[in-house]
């Protein structure tokens, strides 16, 4: 495969870029997972067909950033912008594809009345963590309680 | 953006639902079971949406940037008949493609997938009735000389055979027809109502993005059985195999090429700014699209076969296969799908009625050519009339009776006269005499 250059462009998720997440998923989790990512992707364009959005050089996806707009769930009555999967190409880490996304998400949200957007992150992963906070994010006071139930 | 939803007239809202009884008998099963097949998504409802927000000015056209128009006798008349035109052939193809769905949905094998292509059907039905917002909202006389009742009536009275355009008159013969149909027709209609986003007609802009919305989930509804099905193919399955599909590629990929209109057209509707490209331009954009579902549907078919493959070869595999066309560790290219050449089987545009094959290779003799489509296309597709007036048609022009154009201006209009079922014996076939059909848009 020939190097990708320049920077990448930012556009609307459609249903024919799932072959380029499923292949980002496999680079970055090791598992060849079409069924569950066309499950994901179908779904986000349900929702909001201009909500998600990829990046592309040279015409393949590179990354890709999966989102809706929300309100009344966990007692948060506004409307808020989530942030929920995101998958960038590890051959191009570091080349600002992850940021190309949020700044494209994040500019979406605002033109759609959005003021507050929020994810959630795993504390084993300080990268994803360091990332949102280089964008400004801080810790909430919204916190992920889990169970489980055997 | 937010949406506004809005009902068209009573009388009109009635029509639509008495029609839906007709050719739409599963609805009230629809509504019934949506939370067991579609609990994440919002309750189908029957309205017309418009999308706020849009952007005022014209886009595209000898007009940009002026104020968008919001009536349509604000227009120049020439662009009012163009856009008339195609608000009432999409309209005809919303309920033709109902029409055609409700033919093959109880021959599905897979109840989700059927319950996809309900669904996709009802979406239809709303956007057949945004059509008819449209076209009852305004006061369109001036330009078509009827009235809204004799629109409204003339749309809801088309059957199979006598819609607008020519892929919404074909029969469904099995399953595979509503799923290759959904993946690839309904995806020309996608590319329509995105360049449709720019209207200069402020009502057709707004009405363009929940269309989209729904039009993304018809797409998935051919495109995600199809996956299945490539899977099961490379499985052995015995129901569904890659020569199926493939046959039925050939079937449906050549009328998605004509519904752009003739190569050579589209500049009237740029010029009016009702659409942002020429024809040409997005039977290309489509093509290479296409392309890609194909190209997808190979790779998850290769890394079925051949589940060991890791990322790098896989993809390594598949173009080696596509570029030498020869075979890769017990797979041939011959059991992968491929995309009809742009000029097969064509009977509109620039290659009508000229003798190319699956390929693009060229036949001299028309009965080798005849022989090619036989091996090429479904059995029971060969067995319709509308293969028929085609075969008639291209031997007509091969023999030198007929010029290519006079056989694309009159194709025989097939109307199915009694009930939907084709199995109902008051079903009788009248094929009306040659009619001009209207000019691609």
């Amino acid at each position: 495969m020939t190097a990708l250059s320049g920077t990448p462009t930012v556009r609307t998720l459609t249903e024919l870029d799932l072959d380029g997440i499923v292949r980002i998923a496999e680079k970055t989790r090791g598992r060849y997972e079409p069924d569950l990512w066309e499950d994901r992707v179908t779904y986000y364009l349900r929702r909001a067909q201009e909500g998600s959005v990829v990046a592309e050089l040279d015409g393949e996806v590179v990354g890709f950033m999966l989102g809706d707009i929300r309100s009344g769930e966990f007692g948060i009555e506004e409307r808020s912008g989530w942030i929920e999967v995101l998958g960038v190409d590890p051959d191009l880490a570091g080349r600002g594809v992850g940021r190309a996304l949020a700044d494209e998400m994040l500019k979406r949200y605002g033109a759609r009345g959005v003021r507050t957007v929020r994810t959630m992150v795993d504390r084993s992963m300080p990268e994803i963590e360091a990332f949102f906070t280089k964008l400004g994010f801080e810790a909430d006071s919204l916190r992920p309680y889990s169970k489980r139930i055997d | 953006m937010t949406t506004t939803t809005t009902e068209i007239p009573k009388k009109f809202h009635d029509a639509v639902l008495k029609w839906r009884e007709t050719y739409l008998p599963d609805y009230d099963y629809l509504i019934e079971n949506w939370d067991r097949y579609f609990p994440r998504d919002d309750k189908f409802r029957l309205c017309a949406y418009r999308e706020q927000g849009m952007p005022c000015a014209i886009e595209c056209g000898e007009d940009a940037g002026k104020p968008k128009f919001t009536k349509a006798c604000e227009m120049k008349p020439e662009a009012a008949q163009h856009l008339v035109a195609a608000i009432r052939a999409q309209a005809s193809t919303e309920f033709g493609s109902i029409q055609q769905h409700q033919l093959t949905l109880a021959r599905a094998q897979d109840e989700e997938e059927q319950a996809m292509v309900l669904r996709m059907m009802a979406e239809e039905l709303r956007h057949g009735y945004q059509m008819l917002h449209l076209l009852t909202e305004d006061d369109w006389r001036p330009i078509t000389g009827q009235t809204r009742e004799q629109t409204v009536e003339e749309i809801l009275s088309m059957k199979t055979g006598s819609h607008v355009l020519g892929a919404f008159n074909i029969d469904f013969e099995s399953f595979v027809d509503n799923i290759v149909f959904c993946g690839l027709i309904d995806r020309v209609g996608k590319y329509q109502l995105a360049m449709q986003k720019v209207s200069a007609y402020a009502p057709m802009a707004d009405s363009m993005p929940q269309m989209l919305r729904e039009e993304a989930f018809h797409l998935a509804a051919g495109v995600v059985p199809l996956r299945r099905w490539v899977v099961k193919a490379a499985h052995g399955a015995a129901t569904i195999t890659m020569e199926v599909i493939q046959k039925h590629l050939n079937k449906w990929v050549p009328r998605a090429y004509e519904m752009f209109g003739d190569e050579r057209g589209g500049g009237t509707n740029v010029k009016w700014g009702l659409k942002p490209m020429k024809n040409a331009e997005a039977q290309d954009q489509y093509a290479k699209e296409v392309a890609k579902v194909v190209r997808d549907l190979n790779m998850r078919y290769l890394r079925a076969r051949l589940p060991e493959l890791t990322l790098t070869e896989a993809e390594a595999g598949l173009s080696a296969l596509e570029r030498d066309r020869g075979g890769f560790r017990g797979v041939r290219f011959a059991e992968l799908l491929r995309l009809p050449h742009r000029e097969y089987a064509r009977r509109r545009g620039v290659p009508a009625f000229t003798m190319v094959g699956l390929d693009g290779e060229k036949f001299e003799n028309l009965e080798a050519f005849l022989a090619h489509l036989v091996r090429t296309l479904p059995d029971g597709y060969r067995a319709t009339r509308d293969f028929q007036d085609y075969v008639t048609n291209l031997t007509a022009v091969a023999r030198g009776e007929k010029s290519a154009a006079e056989a694309q201006k009159f194709m025989p209009q097939l109307r199915r006269v009694g009930g939907v079922c084709p199995c109902s014996k008051a079903v009788r076939w009248v094929a009306d005499a040659g009619v001009e059909l209207p000019a691609a848009v």
